[in-house]
């Protein structure tokens, strides 16, 4: 059973893989289906020497990282008012924010749109940055509230009576505390962020602006596809995901189990 | 919400006027107020006044790069009777519903297997949840190449290596198998995310209720039924919320597979939206379309978001 669903996860990964290193003449004669013979790594040349797929990747880690930046330290310190401070209208915040979380962005791309647009932000990289902390910073904040609840109060109490104040109380006991959940739920922004595909599909109209997910997904408007090259920038997209994810599964598994469901 | 004005520190006492708006405020007010200005202030931009806007565009007739002109609910009715739109309102609940039940079920599976007394479970869990981490569209993109009708992986084993296929099948261009194809390919990519939290779920039962159950003589049917389920109950409703509202509003799979055909048997709403504001340019008429299920979805995101809260104080 287990094989079972690892083999079905896996395979479309393989596939990817192998693919990539596949040539042109391999796929269309269906020689060598399972291990490519021989490997060829002209797929590679082909997309990083013919496409835009280079300035994709650094628009995309462009994007995701200020993203991130941007989601993460907004996030925690919202997080920490929302789980910790006393203060008017905390209840209600903490219900906005898990309600923008919920809210699909296929109801808010073309508001948004007609927005940057008025801003002078479509087509631009910034109008992603300024428009990604819409899902990026809701999940944040919620994700990292139920990480601040669960660290015990009484310790900011003793720093407090120590004579820390509330500031350095959360600066200088909670925050360092908290690294491993503020790291999860980066990742995670940035994971989000790097996969966006809708947002940056209708903001950007010129070709090399495009993020990595538009980009690769514009490789297959043309009647032939080249499967080789497209599976090759397949393989370099989800790289960095997936490393991530193997160095820091341990975080990221709790942070999802923590900050999707709980209870 | 509780304002608790018991634990004021002393300091203060002696600063009158503070007090006051602290009664009012909360004791923390100024450093919680500067620490979720940057929150409101993105809730307001980015979702609270174009959601509002898009209210508003519903009702007008706007065309891309043109002012809108207000008609009122002419779009709404208009839609009502449109048997394009009507079809995809169809699609996209044959889609979610589809969807849905299977990854509850795979889901459950895969938390019970998870849960099973396996060697390198954590290795298996992050193996189990890879669909989940990478990219959406080249998960797509993957399956658009092994459902390929002519040089697909698929078709080869189904015919060549297996042989129970005289010929290969067009997965995504036959309009019998296209819906089923893109839901294959959603449940895929959605039942890690049922699995692990399922996994959490059943962690968090007391192992003493299984232990107990034994001795009582109850088979490992009934201990799943009276047991695990009962223990995971808030976590499923939970889950199926939440993917019930993204499996709704998935684009991106639908429409890198098929955008929507062969012949719009798989048109789902999203797609509709973004073709009818992108492809057609009538704008006013697109965000009608996304809205026009806004109170459904409204009841799930409030059903769900005290759900979720209610999750998180036990």
């Amino acid at each position: 059973m287990l094989v079972t669903l690892a083999l079905v996860v896996l395979f479309p990964f393989y596939w990817m893989t192998i693919t990539s290193f596949k040539s042109e003449e391999q796929m269309r004669s269906v020689v060598s289906m399972f291990w490519p013979k021989p490997i060829v790594t002209e797929n590679y040349h082909q997309l990083l020497s013919k496409t835009d797929f280079a300035a994709w990747y650094g628009n995309s880690v462009f994007v995701a990282v200020s993203s991130t930046l941007v989601a993460t330290s907004v996030g925690t310190i919202g997080a920490y008012a929302l789980a910790r401070l006393r203060f008017l209208g905390r209840g209600f915040m903490a219900s906005a924010t898990l309600i923008t979380y919920l809210v699909p962005p296929s109801i808010l791309f073309i508001p948004l749109y007609a927005q940057m647009r008025n801003l002078g932000l479509a087509n631009s990289l910034a109008g992603l940055i300024a428009a990604y902390p819409s899902f990026t910073v809701p999940f944040v904040t919620w994700l990292l509230m139920g990480y601040f609840e669960s660290i015990p109060e009484e310790l900011e109490e003793a720093a407090m009576i120590d004579g820390a104040t509330r500031f350095g109380a959360f600066y200088r006991i909670v925050l360092p505390l908290s690294a491993p959940g503020v790291l999860a739920a980066g990742l995670y922004a940035f994971t989000q962020a790097w996969n966006e595909f809708l947002y940056a599909l209708v903001f950007i109209t010129d070709g090399r602006l495009r993020t990595l997910p538009v980009g690769l997904a514009s490789f297959i408007t043309g009647d032939v596809y080249g499967w080789g090259y497209l599976m090759a920038g397949a393989v370099l997209t989800t790289l960095p995901v997936i490393a991530a994810y193997i160095y820091l599964q341990k975080y990221m598994v709790e942070g999802l189990t923590a900050g999707g469901v709980k209870g | 919400m509780a304002i608790s004005t018991a634990q004021l520190p002393g300091e203060l006492t002696n600063r009158p006027g503070r007090v006051g708006l602290k009664r009012v405020l909360g004791p923390d007010y100024r450093m919680a107020y500067l620490f979720i200005t940057p929150i409101v202030l993105l809730v307001l931009s980015l979702v609270a006044y174009p959601f509002t806007y898009a209210i508003y565009l519903s009702m007008t007739h706007k065309l891309v790069g043109l002012p809108p002109v207000f008609v009122g609910f002419e779009n709404y009715i208009r839609l009502t009777w449109d048997g394009f739109f009507q079809r995809a309102v169809v699609n996209s609940f044959i889609f979610t519903f589809g969807s849905v039940g299977f990854k509850l079920v795979l889901g459950v599976v895969m938390a019970l297997v998870l849960t099973a007394n396996i060697r390198w479970r954590s290795f298996w869990t992050g193996v189990l949840l890879i669909p989940w981490v990478a990219p959406t569209v080249v998960s797509a993109l993957n399956f658009l190449w092994i459902f390929d009708g002519s040089l697909g992986v698929l078709n080869y084993v189904l015919v060549r290596v297996l042989g129970v296929l005289p010929q290969g099948l067009g997965w995504l261009s036959e309009p019998g198998l296209a819906m089923a194809s893109v839901v294959a390919v959603n449940i895929w990519r959605g039942f890690p995310f049922f699995g692990i939290s399922f996994l959490a779920g059943m962690k968090a039962i007391p192992a003493e209720l299984y232990e107990a159950a034994e001795v009582d003589g109850a088979s490992v049917v009934q201990r799943f039924r009276h047991i695990t389920l009962p223990g995971i109950r808030n976590i499923m409703i939970i889950v199926v919320l939440l993917s019930t509202i993204w499996t709704f509003n998935d684009f991106q799979i639908i429409y890198i597979l098929t955008k929507g055909g062969p012949g719009g048997t798989t048109m789902v709403m999203p797609v509709f939206t973004y073709e009818t504001a992108f492809g057609a340019q009538r704008l006013g008429e697109a965000i009608a379309v996304a809205l026009y299920l806004l109170p459904a979805l409204a009841v799930t995101i409030m059903v769900l978001a005290r759900y979720m809260r209610k999750g998180r104080k036990a």
